[in-house]
């Protein structure tokens, strides 16, 4: 029971809590000015393109896949927007054209992904590239910052001066993807292919239509975080976002997504986000570069996978015998299919009637 | 084209099929160089070809490090920031001792490159860390490693020895210096591939990496080998980059995995691990540094060049897809025929028997 009690306690958004308490308390050390409401709420904004960009690509890891050209569709949907309200289109209808452009992308990797059944490592690797050269030739030298100031505010503004808009958009965000990936039949498809292809094709999901769809979601999350992008930076360039794919991906394996596709939620993936920006908060105010800064994002990049194993391994060598323990005195009933087949596994290798 | 396929034995299809890979680059190479020979009139000069050996030089020394780490099913994103941090740490010991052997330099480089390329392989094999994962990862940290070491300062060419620049402005025998090393670990990188056991053991981890343990092979240690190879070959790169751009940064080779990766998965070496050859992968290093010359010399922007390559990359990966699935299927089909054909002579040979 005891230990029972400790896997449960060892749930990876727990673990992410703490750390995040545990930056936190040594960024208030470095700075009195941390533990203010003000800082609290405003300390996420300039990471919510990140997270947004970390909630579509979620979907796409746990379907199985990898789509590492998501910041370089952000650029090509900002200058898109950019170059539409340059010639003289309503700003809301050219984010809009943003949006639509941003899918377009998603849609041409999906493609290429579920319907030509290519890898998505290569696949996402040309169109990082290629993407990321179109969004110069649409929008070469000069970036175009001459914005309305309420378009700007869903990046850098406030309700009733107090609540960033940017932090309702991404929880909003979360909430809604939490639904989609938790709540619907869409998203149990995803966890289907992510965990096992052929036998999720075989059992009749529509294999390649939901793979196609998860990577238009990814694609549109990043016009989303595009759009948001330019509301809080105020101006568009074709380099936006460079450099961020470190922290996207950051986010979404330290939130606890097997790379391997079948696992993951939207909570841990909001939680690692929270403690990336408060890493990179608390870095600032100890005075590391943004170059120092990579290095310690990096290799908690590495501690995450390394830390997952480890805790992975040790409750496949500590959870068995509790499991089977609890079983044969009938307290528990391992509806749980996962742990069934491995007590069952380990049933069959002990002698019964000791 | 169905109907020779017919004639031709299944390892002949398979090894005709190589050969189409390597003929295919080669025609896309003859139409590229047709095209900017009209276009542009001073791409044709010898002065212009030479430049063209300097760039496919530091592609090829660095891409067939990264062909070894294909093969085995895996990729190493960190060889920009590998060959970044080796030429950064080559200049700078060369500012400061300028009598120093060149050679020690050389060593210096590859030791450098070895050591981040042993961090990468053992992140894989021994964390199991997923290698687009792991050297996304060592990509940002060797990079940050980078900037720790400059301080945001660079080494001038003015600063480095003659003998050490001459490396990209002499020639032998026609050819630039810089190009010889990229000739030599070409051959090397290509013998070692074709007929070492350790060689072997790659393209044997790559076809089936299960297959592959129970054939008794160390999976795990040759990964790690096959990353240490890369490293050194990067770190190797790094020194040919400070000879060739001697005015070194911190960001210097930023985005570079992209050109080594674009050769590589041009020249035909499979995504998926298991197949490739080196001359395909200098082929794909000559086409992708000829068009991206051509570009320069018809001025269209730098960002051109970048999106072609990501398309390259992708049509390459959808023709091989398309040809392997076309190819599994002539496979099938032909093995179905032989054994269908087995079979009807046995039963005639039973019938035979049967009747007088």
């Amino acid at each position: 029971m005891k230990r029972l009690l400790l896997h449960l306690l060892f749930r990876w958004e727990l673990l992410l809590v703490v750390a995040i308490v545990g930056v936190s308390i040594w960024s208030a050390h470095l700075s009195p000015f941390f533990f203010t409401r003000v800082n609290l709420l405003d300390l996420a904004t300039p990471y919510v393109f990140i997270g947004l960009l970390a909630f579509g690509l979620t979907f796409v890891v746990i379907a199985g896949e990898i789509d590492i050209s998501v910041v370089s569709t952000l650029a090509v949907s900002v200058v898109t927007f950019a170059q539409l309200f340059d010639h003289g289109v309503n700003v809301w209808v050219a984010a809009v054209g943003g949006l639509a452009v941003a899918t377009g992308l998603g849609l041409v990797n999906g493609a290429l992904v579920g319907i030509l059944n290519l890898p998505s490592l290569a696949v996402t690797l040309g169109t990082l590239a290629a993407y990321q050269g179109l969004a110069f030739v649409i929008l070469s030298g000069e970036g175009v910052a001459t914005f309305p100031q309420n378009y700007l505010n869903i990046g850098g503004g406030y309700i009733r001066n107090e609540l960033p808009i940017a932090l309702v958009v991404l929880l909003g965000a979360a909430l809604v993807l939490g639904i989609l990936l938790h709540a619907t039949r869409f998203g149990r498809y995803v966890y289907a292919i992510g965990s096992n292809r052929e036998a999720a094709r075989l059992s009749g999901v529509p294999a390649s239509r939901v793979r196609v769809t998860v990577f238009m979601l990814s694609g549109f999350m990043a016009g989303v975080a595009g759009m948001t992008y330019v509301g809080f930076f105020g101006s568009a360039r074709a380099d936006a976002g460079q450099g961020s794919l470190l922290d996207v991906v950051t986010a979404v394996v330290l939130g606890g997504v097997d790379i391997f596709g079948g696992s993951g939620s939207m909570l841990g993936v909001l939680l690692a986000l929270i403690l990336v920006a408060v890493l990179r908060n608390g870095m600032q105010l100890a005075n590391l570069g943004g170059d120092t800064q990579n290095i310690v994002i990096g290799c908690l990049l590495l501690a995450a996978i390394i830390a997952g194993n480890l805790i992975r391994a040790a409750q496949a060598g500590a959870i068995k015998p509790a499991l089977l323990r609890l079983r044969r005195r009938g307290v528990i009933r391992t509806d749980d299919a996962p742990a069934a087949a491995v007590a069952a596994e380990f049933e069959s290798q002990t002698p019964k009637g000791r | 084209m169905i109907g020779a396929v017919r004639a031709l034995k299944p390892q002949q299809i398979a090894a005709a099929a190589f050969r189409l890979r390597e003929i295919g680059i080669v025609m896309a190479l003859g139409v590229a160089v047709v095209f900017f020979w009209i276009r542009a009139p001073n791409f044709m000069t010898v002065g212009n070809w030479q430049d063209i050996a300097k760039d496919v030089a530091i592609v090829v020394v660095v891409a067939v490090g990264e062909t070894m780490v294909v093969l085995t099913r895996n990729i190493d994103l960190s060889v920009g920031s590998i060959v970044g941090l080796s030429a950064y740490i080559c200049a700078d010991v060369y500012a400061d001792h300028n009598g120093a052997p060149m050679v020690l330099i050389a060593l210096l480089a590859v030791g450098v490159g070895c050591g981040l390329g042993v961090v990468n392989g053992l992140l894989v094999v021994v964390a199991r860390i997923p290698a687009i994962i792991a050297t996304l990862a060592t990509l940002s940290i060797y990079r940050g490693l980078s900037f720790e070491i400059t301080h945001g300062e660079q080494i001038s060419a003015f600063q480095l020895p003659d003998s050490f620049l001459n490396l990209a402005s002499t020639k032998q025998l026609g050819l630039p210096t810089l190009a010889w090393f990229a000739v030599v670990v070409a051959i090397v990188g290509s013998a070692f591939l074709r007929w070492t056991r350790w060689g072997r053991d790659f393209y044997a981890i790559g076809s089936n990496p299960e297959a592959a343990r129970f054939a008794g092979i160390p999976a795990g240690r040759r990964v790690i080998l096959a990353f240490t190879l890369s490293g050194a070959l990067a770190g190797l790169g790094g020194f040919l980059w400070a000879a060739r751009f001697p005015n070194v940064d911190a960001v210097a080779a930023t985005d570079f995995e992209l050109d080594v990766i674009t050769a590589v998965v041009i020249g035909g070496v499979n995504v998926f691990g298991g197949s490739g050859t080196i001359l395909g992968v200098v082929l794909g290093a000559v086409l992708v540094a000829t068009i991206q010359d051509g570009f320069t010399l018809l001025r269209l922007s730098e960002f051109w060049k970048m999106f072609f390559n990501g398309a390259a990359i992708v049509v390459a990966v959808t023709i091989d897809a398309l040809v392997t699935r076309r190819l599994q299927d002539a496979l099938r089909r032909r093995r179905a025929e032989v054994l269908a054909a087995r079979h009807a002579e046995a039963q005639a040979a039973a019938r035979a028997e049967g009747s007088p």
